[in-house]
């Protein structure tokens, strides 16, 4: 079934430091000519913090508020930020398997909870809205010079029973529409390896670390570009890129793009109305539409 | 090492209570390591998750308690999703942090508890998260002024910043979640 209009939730960090992923994502659903309607007075889903602070029904009451408010909208509600997704995607999991969790909620919210919209993530919306063949009929072989690699994280598949989207181990549904932009897209053997996480204020040691290893393997790879779909991947290997380059003496360079802003670039959109020009680490757009008409 | 003697049946009990609360037979790991090769944070934990479990079958319970692992674990499932036996390694660990909580065991990684506090402070007062705020209380309350402070430049430089802090409208139905999250924190 092809929703046009769909509900939206944006998430704190596509306001402020992931606003590329915002602008960039709006920017091809507006191409595609979908509507988007913003979630009403959504608030934060509480990203790691929220589970992790010894209290399961915050980790469920936060999300499942945005769940709530999606009810009353369309009949598919889609996540661009791979943590917002895991969270409504738990916070949805916990109330259809709960008659208890269920009744609490609705207690919270002086209503009977809505939990039933679809949950998507950028990728699975993507995919349905403008297909690979689709895709690869637009793009006609625009990025045809370059290799990128998926990476994919935690967030987006894992625990696999509450996300049901693709393989922990060895995922693989962003390849497609990343194909179709006549990319190469080769293995990228680190695509699942964690990224550091949250730990980049407290301990920047493990963050550093942890990204370093990714970077540095997508350059042994002979990538030009990764590409993620999650803002705290994105702060860590993007923005974080210096603080790698001069805790290991290594002058690596690896763009760190949004799945928005490919395939934005394979529609033909210009890199300046994809915010390309927000990244920390630049990738040489010349080099990669050369020869494109 | 884990000294011998320590392997007594005084944690039997916790153990048979983190088995229950998870779901996981931590007898069932045979050591394989998997677990550890794959976790980027393995070398920052005094116990690597292998060694983690390992502890939990022997019983030395106190020592996986007051370990750094499962303050240091970040969830982020690698372990769990590699494990050859498909044991839940990451709830696991965090069941044993849960109850290393009740207990009251002080942590030793105070800055992790800080971030998770002011993150959840900005969001109970005002719905949605405010980076920069976060970023500017961490480092007053940490005493750790100069932390990411380099990257500040590039930040404005890139206009990845908002100055004003986000509010919804429905504010009191947020902190109606936070205190009925702290008034039962398990359903
Ligand atoms: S991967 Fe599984 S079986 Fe292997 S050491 Fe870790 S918990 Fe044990
Ligand atoms: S869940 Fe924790 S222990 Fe497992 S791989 Fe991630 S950080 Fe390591």
């Amino acid at each position: 079934m092809v929703n046009t209009a769909y509900s939206y939730y944006p998430g704190c960090s596509l306001t402020s430091s992931a606003k590329e992923y915002d602008i960039s994502f709006r920017k091809v659903v507006e191409t595609l000519g979908i509507q988007l309607d913003e979630l009403k007075d959504w608030n934060c889903c509480g990203a790691s913090p929220a589970p992790h602070h010894k209290a399961e029904t915050l980790g469920v009451l936060l999300p499942g508020r945005n769940l709530h408010i999606a009810g009353a909208g369309h009949d598919a509600i889609v996540a661009p930020c791979a943590g917002c997704y895991n969270r409504l995607k738990y916070a949805q999991y916990k109330l259809a398997g709960d008659e208890n969790i269920r009744e609490q909620t609705s207690e919270v919210f002086q209503a009977e909870v809505r939990y039933q919209t679809e949950v998507l993530n950028i990728v699975q919306m993507l995919n349905r809205e403008i297909t690979p063949e689709a895709l690869r009929e637009k793009a006609q072989g625009r990025l045809a010079n370059i290799r990128i690699g998926a990476y994919y994280g935690c967030l987006l598949t894992r625990p696999a029973e509450i996300v049901g989207f693709d393989s922990p181990r060895d995922p693989r549904k962003m390849r497609p529409l990343m194909e179709a932009t006549g990319a190469e897209v080769p293995h990228f053997p680190f695509k699942t390896e964690c990224c550091g996480s949250y730990m980049g204020l407290a301990r920047k040691d493990i963050v550093l670390k942890a990204s370093f290893r990714i970077i540095d393997v997508a350059v042994s790879t002979g990538l030009d570009a990764l590409v993620t779909a999650c803002p705290l991947c994105h702060q860590n290997l993007d923005l974080r890129q210096g603080q790698i380059n001069k805790a290991f003496g290594t002058s690596l360079r690896m763009p760190v793009l949004y799945f928005s802003q490919l395939i934005g670039l394979a529609m033909g959109i210009s890199p300046e109305e994809l915010e390309l020009d927000a990244l920390a680490v630049q990738p040489d757009i010349g080099r990669w539409l050369r020869g494109v008409a | 090492m884990i000294p011998l003697s320590e392997t007594l049946s005084q944690g039997r009990e916790l153990v048979v209570e983190i088995e229950r609360r998870s779901g996981q037979k931590v007898a069932d790991c045979y050591q394989c390591g998997t677990c550890s090769s794959t976790c980027a944070a393995a070398d920052a934990f005094d116990y690597p998750p292998h060694v983690f479990m390992r502890l939990l079958q022997l019983g030395v319970v106190d020592r996986a308690l007051t370990s750094t692992t499962g303050q240091l674990c970040y969830d982020c499932m690698t372990c769990s999703s590699r494990c050859p036996i498909s044991i839940d390694v990451a709830d696991v660990i965090e069941t044993t942090k849960n109850i290393a909580d009740e207990q009251g065991i002080r942590e030793s990684e105070r800055g992790l508890r800080l971030f998770r506090n002011l993150f959840l402070k900005n969001v109970r007062r005002h719905g949605r998260l405010h980076e920069a705020s976060l970023l500017a209380w961490f480092n007053l309350k940490s005493g750790k002024l100069t932390n990411d402070m380099s990257l500040v430049p590039l930040i404005l430089h890139r206009k990845k910043v908002r100055i004003i802090q986000p509010r919804i409208k429905n504010r009191a139905q947020v902190r109606r979640i936070f205190q009925r999250a702290k008034e039962r924190p398990k359903w």
